[in-house]
C-alpha cells in the first residue's frame, strides 16, 4: 500500500452525499425549533382559558385571504424549486436558471405578502400575549425562509454557475430539499398561529 | 483490511501550520477536538467551583452564608448552564471530532470548516455568558439588558454545539471508508452518532422557545412574568432525562476500553448498538418540558406518568443490557483464558461510569414512580413530588460527576496516548478515579437523602428577594447536615478535576508522560493503526477498511495460523 496519491481532488467533491445528509440533519433541528416555539404558543394559548370566549387575540382580525395567498405563493415556488432541480439534472442551464429566479422572486413575494399581512393585521409587539407569540413564530419561520432562499440561492449559482449535470445538482437538491420544509413549516405556523388562532 | 494501511493513514494530504495562528484558523480535525477537550475540562473546573459555592448555601436551613437571594438564583442557573452546556456535551463533541474521522477512516470531518465554526461559535458565547452574568444577567438578574444578553448567549451556545452535532453526525454517516457499515462501525462512533442525531433534536426546541421567551422579555413582559419565568422553562436542558442523552458517549467508550481489555468481541454486536441506540431515544427530554406540558401542571398524573416511569424503564434496561453485554467478554476472558485484564485507569472508570449511569438511571425510575404512585402522598398534604426536591440534585451530580466525569477520565487516559503522543500517569489515574468515583457518590447521596427525608427544594421557582428561599417558603432544617455531605462531595470532585488537570499538564504538557507507541492499549478499533499521535492535517482516507476491529482481527487470524 504505498499508493500516497492524495484522495480528495481539488474541485470534485468525494462524498456528494455529505451535504444532502448534513441538510437533513439541519432540517431536523430546525423543525424541532419550530414544533417547540409552536409547543410553547399551544400551551400558553390553553393556559388563557376556554376558546372562543377569551380574550387570546384581544380585538386582532387576521387577515386570511392575504395568509392563504400567500401560502400559495410560497407552494407555486415550490414547483418552480423542483423545476430548477429538473433542469439542472439535465444540464438545462437556461431553463434552471430562469426557474431559480422565479423561485427566489416567489419566496421574496412570500415574505413581503407575510410582513403586509402582519401590518394589515395592527400586529404590535409588546401589546399582548397573542401579539408577542404570534410575532415570535412568525419571525421564526420567515427567518427560515431567508435561510432558504438563500441557501438556494448560492447552491443554484454553484450548480448551475459551475458544474451542471447529475453530480452538479446534488448543492441544489439539498437547497430544495431545505426549501421543501421550509413550506411544510410555514404551514405549521400559519396553520396554528393564523388559522386556529 | 491490513496493517500496512498505516503508511497510507499517515501521509497527509494537506499540512497544518503549527503556529499559534494556526490554531485560530485550523479546520483540522484534530486541533478543533484538542480545542474543545481542553476548553471544556477547564469549563468543569469553573462549573464544579460555583456548585460548590450554590452548596454551601444550602448547608443553612435558614440563611444563605455567602449568596444573597438574586445572586443564589444566578449562581445556580449558571452552575448548571457550566456543567452541561460548558462541560458535558462539548467534551464529548471534542472527542467525536478527534475520534471518529480517525475510527471511519475518513481524512477528516465532513464539514471541517464548520466544525471550527462550532468551536468559535461556543467559546465567544461561553464568553459572553460569563459576561451576561458577571453585569447581573442571567436567570433572576436585575440587569434587564444582560438578561436578554444571557439568552442570546444560550442561544449562541445552542448554535454553536449544534453545528458541532451536525458536522458529526454527517461525518459517521457519510465519510465511512467505503467498506466499512454501519454496523460494523466501533462502537464509539456510533454512540457519537447517537448522541449527534438526539442532539440535533432536541437542543432546537430549547432554541424556539428561548425566541419566545426573549421576545416576552424585551417587549411587555406579558406572560414571563419579570425575570423569574425563564429558568424554569429551560432547566430541562439540565435535568434527567435529558441527562442520559448527553451519557451515551459514555456507553460507546466503555464499550472500546472493556472489549479491548478483554482482548474479545461482543458476545452480540447489534444489541450493543441497539442498546446505545435505546440510551439516546429514552434520553429525549424535551417533552418533559415545563413550557411544554400546559405550562408547570403537573407533568407526573396520568398518562404522562406512566410515559416518565416507562423512559426511565427503559434508560435502565438499556444501560443494564450494555454492561451485560460488555462484562460477559470479561467474564468470559476471566473463565477461559483463565487470564486478568490488565486493570488500567480506563477500564476502572469505564466500569465506575457504568455503574453510575446504571444508579441514575435507576434513581430516574425510583423517582418517576414514587410521583406518579404517589407514595407517602408526595405530591399532597404539603408533601413535594420528588421531581421538585433535590433528588433531581442528587440524579444530577450522579449523571454529571459520576457517569459524565469518569466517562471523561477513561476517555482522556484511553486516547491520551492517540491525541498528545503521551500516556498519563496510571497510578495517579487510578488515584484520580478513587477521588473522582468517591466525590461523586457523597456529591448525590446527600441531596439524595435530603430530597427524599426532609424535601429539600431543588430550586424555587419564584422571586428570591420577595420570598427570601430558604427562611419563609420553605423550610430546610432538617436538610443541613445531609447537604453539608453533598457539599464534602462536591469538594472532593473539585479536587478530582484539578488532579486530573495536574496529570495533564505534568504527563503532556511538562512531557513527563511515557511516550506512546501506536498501539500501547492493544486497542481493536482502527484508530490504533494509526501512528500516536497522528500527524497534523488531513491525512488520507483509508480506502480498504471493512472492520471496526480490525487490529482484533489480525490477532485473531494470527493466533488462528499458529494454531496450526
Amino acid at each position: 500500500m504505498a499508493d500516497n496519491t492524495p484522495t480528495l481532488v481539488s474541485g470534485e467533491p468525494q462524498r456528494p452525499r455529505a451535504q444532502f445528509v448534513a441538510t437533513g440533519f439541519a432540517i431536523a433541528a430546525a423543525a424541532m425549533m419550530i414544533a417547540g416555539a409552536l409547543a410553547m404558543y399551544m400551551a400558553r394559548r390553553h393556559a388563557s382559558g376556554i376558546h372562543p370566549g377569551s380574550e387570546w387575540l384581544n380585538g386582532l382580525k387576521v387577515p386570511n385571504p392575504q395568509f392563504d395567498y400567500a401560502l400559495l405563493t410560497l407552494y407555486t415556488s415550490i414547483v418552480t424549486a423542483h423545476w430548477a432541480l429538473w433542469a439542472s439534472r439535465r444540464r438545462d442551464t437556461a431553463h434552471a436558471w430562469t426557474a431559480i429566479a422565479t423561485t427566489i422572486v416567489l419566496g421574496l413575494g412570500f415574505v413581503n405578502m407575510v410582513i403586509y399581512s402582519l401590518n394589515r393585521m395592527e400586529l404590535e409587539i409588546g401589546s399582548g400575549e397573542y401579539p408577542n407569540l404570534a410575532f415570535a413564530t412568525t419571525g421564526l419561520s420567515l427567518a427560515l425562509v431567508v435561510v432558504g432562499l438563500i441557501y438556494l440561492g448560492l447552491m443554484g449559482l454553484r450548480s448551475v454557475g459551475g458544474s451542471v449535470g447529475q453530480h452538479g445538482s446534488t448543492p441544489l437538491g439539498s437547497a430544495v430539499f431545505f426549501w421543501d420544509f421550509v413550506a411544510v413549516a410555514w404551514t405549521a405556523t400559519w396553520y396554528a398561529v393564523y388559522v386556529v388562532k | 483490511m491490513t496493517g500496512t494501511n498505516t503508511d497510507m493513514a499517515t501521509a497527509i494530504t494537506t499540512s497544518e501550520d503549527p503556529t499559534p495562528f494556526g490554531w485560530l484558523t485550523t479546520a483540522d480535525h484534530k486541533r478543533v477536538g484538542r480545542l474543545y477537550i481542553v476548553s471544556a475540562i477547564i469549563m468543569l473546573l469553573v462549573g464544579v467551583l460555583l456548585d460548590v459555592i450554590v452548596r454551601i448555601d444550602l448547608t443553612s436551613g435558614t440563611d444563605f452564608v455567602v449568596l444573597d437571594g438574586d445572586s443564589f438564583g444566578q449562581l445556580f442557573a449558571l452552575s448548571r448552564e457550566t456543567l452541561v452546556l460548558l462541560f458535558l456535551i462539548p467534551i464529548f463533541l471534542g472527542f467525536s471530532m478527534y475520534i471518529v474521522p480517525l475510527q471511519i477512516g475518513a481524512g477528516n470531518l465532513a464539514f471541517p470548516r464548520a466544525a471550527a465554526a462550532s468551536y468559535w461559535v461556543w467559546l465567544v458565547s461561553a464568553g459572553v455568558l460569563f459576561g451576561a452574568y458577571i453585569g447581573n444577567g442571567g436567570p433572576y438578574g436585575g440587569n434587564s439588558d444582560l438578561v436578554d444578553l444571557h439568552m442570546l448567549a444560550v442561544g449562541g451556545l445552542v448554535v454553536g454545539l449544534l453545528i458541532g452535532a451536525v458536522v458529526i453526525g454527517a461525518t459517521a454517516m457519510t465519510m465511512r471508508s467505503p467498506g466499512l457499515y454501519m454496523d460494523t462501525t466501533p462502537p464509539y462512533s456510533w454512540s457519537a452518532l447517537v448522541t449527534a442525531s438526539m442532539l440535533v433534536v432536541s437542543l432546537p426546541v430549547l432554541l424556539g422557545q428561548l425566541v419566545i421567551l426573549y421576545v416576552d422579555h424585551r417587549y411587555g413582559r406579558v406572560f414571563l412574568g419579570g425575570n423569574f419565568g425563564i429558568w424554569e422553562r429551560i432547566d430541562w436542558l439540565y435535568r434527567a432525562p435529558q441527562l442520559f442523552m448527553y451519557s451515551v458517549p459514555v456507553l460507546g467508550i466503555a464499550s472500546e476500553v472493556v472489549l479491548a481489555s478483554a482482548k474479545r468481541r461482543v458476545f452480540e454486536p447489534l444489541a450493543m448498538y441497539f442498546t446505545i441506540g435505546l440510551l439516546g431515544l429514552f434520553g429525549f427530554g424535551a417533552w418533559a418540558n415545563f413550557a411544554i406540558t400546559n405550562e408547570g401542571s403537573d407533568i407526573i398524573d396520568g398518562a404522562e406518568g406512566i410515559v416518565l416511569v416507562a423512559m426511565y424503564g427503559g434508560a435502565l434496561l438499556a444501560i443494564t443490557g450494555l454492561l451485560a453485554l460488555i462484562g460477559l467478554a470479561l467474564v468470559q476472558t476471566l473463565m477461559q483464558n483463565r487470564k486478568v485484564p490488565e486493570i488500567t485507569t480506563s477500564l476502572l472508570a469505564s466500569l465506575g461510569a457504568g455503574k453510575f449511569l446504571l444508579t441514575g438511571a435507576l434513581c430516574g425510575f425510583i423517582g418517576a414512580a414514587v410521583d406518579w404512585l404517589e407514595i407517602g402522598d408526595r405530591g399532597n398534604l404539603g408533601n413535594a413530588q420528588l421531581r421538585m426536591t433535590t433528588w433531581v440534585t442528587g440524579q444530577q451530580s450522579v449523571m454529571i460527576y459520576g457517569a459524565g466525569l469518569l466517562g471523561v477520565l477513561a476517555a482522556v487516559h484511553w486516547w491520551a496516548p492517540k491525541i498528545w503522543g503521551r500516556q498519563l500517569n496510571e497510578l495517579l489515574g487510578k488515584l484520580n478515579f478513587l477521588v473522582i468515583a468517591g466525590g461523586a457518590f457523597l456529591a448525590s447521596v446527600g441531596p439524595f437523602l435530603s430530597g427524599l427525608l426532609t424535601d429539600q427544594p431543588d430550586f424555587v421557582y419564584q422571586d428570591p428577594s420577595m420570598t427570601s428561599i430558604y427562611s419563609n417558603l420553605v423550610d430546610d432544617s432538617g436538610a443541613e447536615g445531609l447537604s453539608a455531605l453533598g457539599l464534602v462531595g462536591t469538594l472532593i470532585v473539585l479536587s478530582g478535576v484539578a488532579l486530573l488537570l495536574l496529570n495533564m499538564f505534568v504527563s503532556i504538557t511538562l512531557k513527563k508522560g511515557m511516550e506512546a507507541t501506536d498501539d500501547p492499549w492493544s486497542g481493536q478499533s482502527p484508530e490504533w493503526l494509526l501512528s500516536s499521535p497522528p500527524a497534523m492535517g488531513q491525512l488520507a482516507e483509508l480506502q480498504d477498511l471493512s472492520s471496526g476491529t480490525p487490529l482484533l482481527d489480525i490477532a485473531e487470524a494470527e493466533e488462528a495460523a499458529s494454531n496450526g
